[in-house]
């Protein structure tokens, strides 16, 4: 799928050849240690620097420049992998064969350049208007939050079942560190994400892999850097809590549930756990959607997620607010039912056929190739889809059982609608 | 069978019309391993006064049974159809629409036995009186779930503040106290009526072979029997070009208040090549005016009027369309005022040239060839404008015609005052102990 070149030490570029799409697909990953202090200044420097730069000094200016060059998206963002946190650069433009007009490529390969390295400073700093600027716009991102119940929801759970733990610190940071952050830090963070980030760099598409890292070799220059030893997994502590409540001015109950599992990503059991999860509820033939939703009625969402980087499993569910000690018990009955090894041939062969199908699907688009690779480096050099598949075909009735009994429930969490449920 | 090859796309469509009224469309495409196909009847929430199939007078039925009827058609007498769908590896599901219900499904393998399930369990209507009171429950917590949603109900506000009578005003899934009314004979009626195949459209786009498919299709069809089309006969209320309320609020769990302005058009009655016209000019020029380039963006972001979750369009079907243009806001009243002092401005004095419609006009070429990339946005976007008497592939020559008094000529009758609202959602003011 994808061609590697190493262009310096902790700079590779992964080139895949296709036809298969209209566009051509760039991303530019800086990965760096994940903390609360890092995220924060990390969110408002892709701000800074999607907003415009030296050679398009306003914002206005660089967004004619890219609807010139038929309408190039390109767009900065935070994520956050296990320990790592990643600032991505994400360019898409059309390929001119499409178009009545050619150099289209080069002209996107440069001002990739120039959003990177050519900043829109003034007395050696980030223009002062647009850090402030962007800092309120990151602020505002992470109070938004709120207004969609199921994420606020989810969030909360996290930072009262692990806080300080890199499953509970957001991508975009949190509001008490992004308003500390200081343009002369901020400074400090650009060098450092240029200097000293590992980069991986990704590009999809119909061109040559040799011209595009040639390229890239030339005129980025990046320089050697230190290719960090991978962080070891932070532990997952007991939650200091087991249930909680709380209250919203909100109709619908929002049910979640953390459970942990010693299985992780870099575990061989990994595969056993995606499928457990499936079996459990990552679909609509899933237990708890057959038996949660359609048998009883009582939920129009309730599925479960398995976050592998830090090895926990949620279970979401929207429900009446009168029914949350129902739902808990039909959840854990389900799971119940996982561990004992009750699952017929059916859901098992179904959970395999969606989890392949998910997977082949997810590659049919560049930037699910790009996350995707980017996700397996660490298991795989050079991934191909019949990796995972040829593992969960071998996968068994009591693997699943076995992965199930290794889950602990740490923590129901409830997001209530009404204050006081005695009164009907 | 018939054969176009867009040339400038690199794209080749097949299509054919079958004996009984269902029109066929297939998109290979290259170097794609699934397979996505949406089984579509032009019948959605808006669809709420006919004259049923069979009959002679026309009928109300509760809000919300399009998408009650949805839900619904995935139950059979001998279990559930995703168990199905899941047995085969294929990921199913399904949407309403003010105008649409698509069923739909994406896979990598078993094609044609996927594509046999989507037109066998469409085509083959099962209700009972106990499944249907069964499912009330589950959709009461679905019509809850969005009503938790402050940009769902920011979105369906100004839409009910633009709309005097059309049903567009009524929320797809109904309300938890209309769906109570909905019986399976309901459900019979309304199925009848909308889900004849003359009434359907299905495209399969992806790693699919053409003649083998068709082939399929025709088979399985062939094996069914169907009664004579008949036109459908759906009442519309008359609707002023006037918005209906001029403005109004809403109280939520919000962090801060949000606000959109919307602008009804005038021109409700367009269909084909005239619609297709009217509708990308209209987008352009409201590109123009609040695209991120525009004057207002810049003012409005710089001033801390807008966040990122501002937003801005423009969207047309036969009878009701509107433009909206909104963000989370500290200061609605401010912004609502900026925008509706913007468009006043553009309504007296049109401030674009040829180099600005170039650039949009580039930008939104390059948008839609991006958006080729996806077999959702083709099968989904394909079928909307073929019920609109559009042909998708059609966006890029008439995006290369458009001429500045086009723009301005399609803004002019989506820009009065009067077909203005506000809508605003605020929090509650809290008690200071």
């Amino acid at each position: 799928m994808f061609q590697t070149m190493n262009i310096a030490k902790g700079v590779n570029v992964h080139v895949n050849e296709t036809t298969q799409f209209k566009t051509i697909n760039f991303s530019l990953k800086f990965k760096d240690k994940l903390t609360k202090e890092k995220a924060s200044a990390r969110s408002i420097l892709a701000n800074v620097l999607q907003h415009s730069n030296e050679v398009y000094p306003s914002h206005t200016a660089l967004r004619m420049v890219l609807d010139d060059l038929y309408g190039t998206s390109l767009y900065i963002d935070s994520s956050k992998r296990g320990n790592e946190h990643i600032v991505t650069l994400n360019v898409e433009t059309v390929n001119d064969q499409y178009l009545s007009e050619e150099g289209v490529l080069e002209k996107v390969l440069n001002l990739m350049y120039i959003v990177l390295f050519k900043p829109n400073l003034e007395n050696g700093f980030f223009k002062e208007t647009i850090f402030n600027r962007e800092k309120e716009a990151v602020k505002q991102r992470i109070e938004s939050i709120f207004d969609e119940k199921t994420r606020y929801a989810q969030q909360r759970m996290l930072e009262l079942a692990l806080p300080e733990h890199p499953a509970s610190i957001p991508a975009n940071g949190t509001l008490e560190e992004v308003e500390r952050v200081t343009n002369e830090k901020l400074f400090e963070e650009y060098q450092a994400m240029i200097h000293d980030n590992e980069i991986e760099i990704y590009a999809v598409g119909d061109i040559q892999a040799e011209t595009i890292s040639a390229y890239l070799k030339e005129y980025f220059k990046f320089e050697d850097r230190e290719t960090s030893v991978d962080a070891p997994a932070v532990e997952l502590v007991q939650p200091a809590q087991s249930r909680v409540v709380e209250f919203e001015e909100m109709k619908q109950g929002k049910l979640h549930m953390t459970f942990y599992t010693p299985i992780t990503f870099r575990d061989e059991k990994f595969p056993v756990m995606q499928l457990m999860n499936g079996v459990l509820g990552g679909y609509a033939h899933s237990k708890l959607f057959v038996n949660i939703r359609e048998k009883e009625s009582m939920a129009y969402y309730v599925s479960s997620s398995y976050a592998s980087q830090f090895g926990l499993m949620f279970v979401l569910a929207g429900i009446d607010s009168k029914l949350e000690e129902k739902a808990v018990k039909l959840v854990l009955e389900q799971l119940e039912e996982v561990k004992k090894g009750n699952i017929t041939d059916t859901e098992l062969d179904q959970t395999k056929a969606l989890l392949v199908n998910q997977l082949r699907e997810a590659l049919d688009s560049a930037r699910g190739q790009i996350d995707i690779y980017d996700q397996y480096m660490e298991l795989t050099e050079a991934f191909e889809p019949d990796y995972l598949i040829s593992k969960w075909k071998a996968i068994t009735k009591e693997d699943i059982a076995q992965a199930a009994q290794q889950l602990s429930l740490e923590m129901t969490y409830f997001l209530s609608g009404k204050e006081d449920d005695s009164v009907e | 069978m018939n054969k176009v090859h867009f040339d400038q796309l690199d794209e080749t469509l097949y299509k054919e019309q079958l004996p009984n009224g269902l029109e066929v469309y297939i998109l290979p495409k290259k170097g794609f391993s699934k397979t996505f196909a949406t089984f579509t009847t032009k019948y959605g929430s808006i669809d709420n006064h006919f004259v049923p199939f069979g009959g002679e007078e026309p009928i109300k039925v509760p809000d919300g049974i399009a998408h009650f009827l949805e839900h619904k058609m995935f139950e059979k007498e001998d279990g559930d159809v995703f168990q199905q769908f899941s047995k085969q590896g294929a990921s199913a599901n399904a949407f309403t629409s003010f105008t649409r219900t698509a069923y739909l499904f994406s896979a990598t393998d078993q094609i044609t036995e996927n594509v046999g399930t989507l037109l066998d369990f469409v085509q083959s209507p099962y209700f009972t009186e106990k499944t249907v009171e069964k499912e009330k429950g589950i959709i009461a917590q679905e019509i809850t779930m969005y009503d938790d949603q402050p940009d769902w109900r920011l979105y369906f506000g100004i839409i009910e503040n633009l709309y005097k009578n059309h049903p567009v005003k009524i929320d797809i899934a109904g309300t938890v106290d209309s769906i109570q009314d909905i019986t399976a004979e309901h459900l019979y009626t309304c199925y009848n009526t909308f889900y004849h195949p003359s009434n359907m459209v299905l495209f399969i786009v992806g790693a699919v072979e053409p003649e083998s498919m068709m082939d399929f299709i025709k088979a399985n069809q062939s094996q069914k029997t169907f009664e004579e089309p008949k036109e459908i006969v759906r009442m519309y209320p008359d609707e002023p070009i006037e918005a209906a309320v001029k403005e109004r609020t809403l109280e939520m769990s919000v962090q801060k208040p949000k606000v959109f302005v919307g602008i009804k058009p005038e021109a409700l009655n367009l269909s084909g090549d005239e619609m297709l016209k009217h509708e990308l000019a209209a987008q352009l020029a409201y590109e123009l005016l609040f695209g991120r380039t525009s004057d207002f963006y810049h003012q409005a972001y710089e001033s801390g009027w807008i966040d990122e979750s501002y937003s801005f369009d423009y969207s047309l079907e036969n009878g009701f369309g509107y433009a909206l243009i909104g963000s989370d806001t500290a200061e609605p009243e401010v912004l609502a005022r900026e925008i509706q002092h913007t468009l006043d401005n553009a309504m007296e004095k049109w401030p674009f040239g040829q180099a600005d419609l170039d650039r949009v006009r580039r930008k939104k070429i390059g948008f839609f060839l991006r958006a080729l990339n996806s077999p959702e946005y083709i099968a989904n976007q394909f079928t909307r404008y073929a019920f609109n008497g559009m042909n998708l592939f059609d966006v890029v020559p008439f995006l290369e015609a458009l001429e500045v008094p086009d723009l301005q000529a399609a803004f002019a009758t989506v820009s009065a005052e009067s077909q203005r609202s506000v809508f605003t959602i605020l929090s509650p003011k809290k008690e200071t102990v």
